[in-house]
């Protein structure tokens, strides 16, 4: 039966000492494809260590939607590692649900790398064309992550804002404050280069004066 | 959005000019660097506080201030700061000499070689032997051969200063040495030695390779940076290294996939 070697999994896992042990663990959890692992593959992205971390992510991706009401009450406040890797996950679903956590990750999050998933999981969100207020709050949040003081972040935004204005109808002064600030990015005004660089390939794609 | 309030550069400049609270100080020396400020005041208060090193016995708290304003010195690239962050590779301080030379690494003036190749040229058994009872080498030849590899002036001297570096017990001064070797050489064997670093493991070490890599802006190294086992923050960091050195939108590419 599953639960049988869901069991002996998650035992094999606590077990785990070294890297390469954990790495072998989490791969087997992960392999069983059951949405019961997601608990213990959360858990994992909380261990500070990239290599398993990253392992256990592509294991609950594959796991796909059903386990997104989990991923919505598992940000641990006191772990920002564990935090930007469940706000990537989400993104990766592009699951509807994930707005309010995605903007408020964006907002409020200390961590850079938090608010830098969190923008692409904006970009990349599914939104209905007819949900104009879900279309509105991803372009007003990626707005405001291209008026992020780390660099990654605003990075994050030239990526995001290119994605949604090429696969979303956004309205019309969506549209207008988005090359504004892509124009803005790609300028002398902005001082990280590979920002410049991003965005003026933005621009260049979507076809932008 | 971060959570700190703007401050406003005015406040921040009159409180690196005060002596009275060193820890205000000590936050204007950051933010300046940080801010990258251009105000006129703004070099020659940093320099100002750099006297407090020549005072015995160096007040701790003044010390803090000082090594704080030595790095934005260097992030604020002003050719001003070259002749004194050179005197100060002579400090007792191995913490003084280290941040000297990270800043003089960031100037990229050739003038400053010669000081920093100096104190590397007793080699791997002297310069980068243990100090006694400290973890600490005697100087800090991770920042200085760093810094000769970042101001980019090679020389028959410079390379065979940092030659032997590359048999150095410590894996941390290996990639520094490997790292400084491409950026002088362009040779592509020591960016293959530097990759394999990537491997390592112990991740302080496979972190190390990674931006040091980055650093080198040797393209070939993207897909074993965004394959290595390290954080994406970093992984980003290096790639920004690659990317603003060489504009190859391949680059760009593989950051958008670890955004």
């Amino acid at each position: 039966m599953a639960k049988a070697d869901l069991t002996a999994a998650v035992a094999r896992l606590e077990q785990a000492t070294s890297t390469p042990e954990l790495v072998q663990a989490t791969r087997s959890l992960a392999s069983l494809r059951d949405p019961d692992a997601a608990e213990t593959l959360i858990k994992v992205l909380g261990f500070n260590n990239p290599a398993v971390a990253s392992v256990a992510s592509e294991g609950l991706i594959r796991l796909g939607r059903s386990i997104v009401p989990r991923l919505l009450v598992s940000m641990d406040a006191r772990n920002y590692g564990a935090r930007a890797w469940v706000v990537k996950v989400l993104a990766t679903l592009h699951d509807p649900r994930g707005l309010d956590l995605l903007e408020h990750a964006l907002k409020a999050d200390i961590a850079p790398s938090v608010r830098r998933a969190a923008t692409r999981g904006l970009a990349e969100l599914e939104v209905n064309e007819e949900d104009t207020d879900s279309i509105r709050r991803c372009c007003e949040s990626l707005l405001l992550a291209g008026r992020d003081d780390e660099w990654v972040v605003r990075y994050a935004a030239a990526f995001g804002l290119e994605q949604r204005l090429r696969n979303t109808t956004v309205p019309d002064s969506m549209v207008h404050q988005a090359l504004t600030l892509l124009g803005q990015l790609a300028s002398s005004s902005e001082s990280v280069k590979v920002v410049r660089l991003r965005a003026q390939l933005a621009l260049q794609l979507l076809n932008a004066p | 959005m971060a959570v700190t309030e703007p401050l406003n550069e005015t406040q921040v400049i009159a409180n690196l000019g005060q002596t009275t609270d060193p820890s205000a100080q000590y936050y204007a020396a950051w933010w300046l660097g940080k801010m990258r400020s251009r105000h006129p005041k703004a070099i020659p208060l940093l320099l100002q506080t750099l006297k407090a090193l020549e005072q015995q016995p160096v007040d701790p708290e003044r010390r803090g201030v000082a090594l704080n304003a030595i790095r934005a010195l260097g992030k604020l690239k002003s050719p001003m700061a070259l002749t004194p962050l050179c005197e100060l590779l002579n400090s007792t301080d191995y913490s003084v000499r280290e941040e000297a030379a990270r800043s003089l690494g960031k100037l990229q003036d050739p003038a400053a070689v010669e000081g920093i190749r100096r104190l590397l040229q007793s080699g791997i058994s002297d310069a980068g032997g243990e100090q006694s009872g400290s973890a600490l080498l005697r100087e800090p030849c991770e920042a200085l051969i760093e810094a000769l590899g970042d101001i980019g002036l090679s020389s028959a001297e410079t390379l065979d200063t940092i030659l032997p570096f590359v048999q150095h017990p410590r894996p941390l001064i290996r990639a520094a040495a490997c790292r400084a070797l491409l950026q002088l050489t362009g040779e592509s064997s020591w960016g293959i030695q530097l990759t394999e670093m990537l491997n390592h493991p112990e991740a302080l070490v496979r972190r190390g390779a990674l931006l040091d890599l980055g650093a080198t802006g040797w393209t070939s190294a993207g897909p074993a940076i965004s394959a290595a086992a390290v954080e994406p923050s970093l992984k980003l960091v290096a790639l920004r290294g690659l990317a603003e050195q060489s504009e190859d939108p391949e680059v760009l590419k593989a950051m958008d996939a670890l955004i």
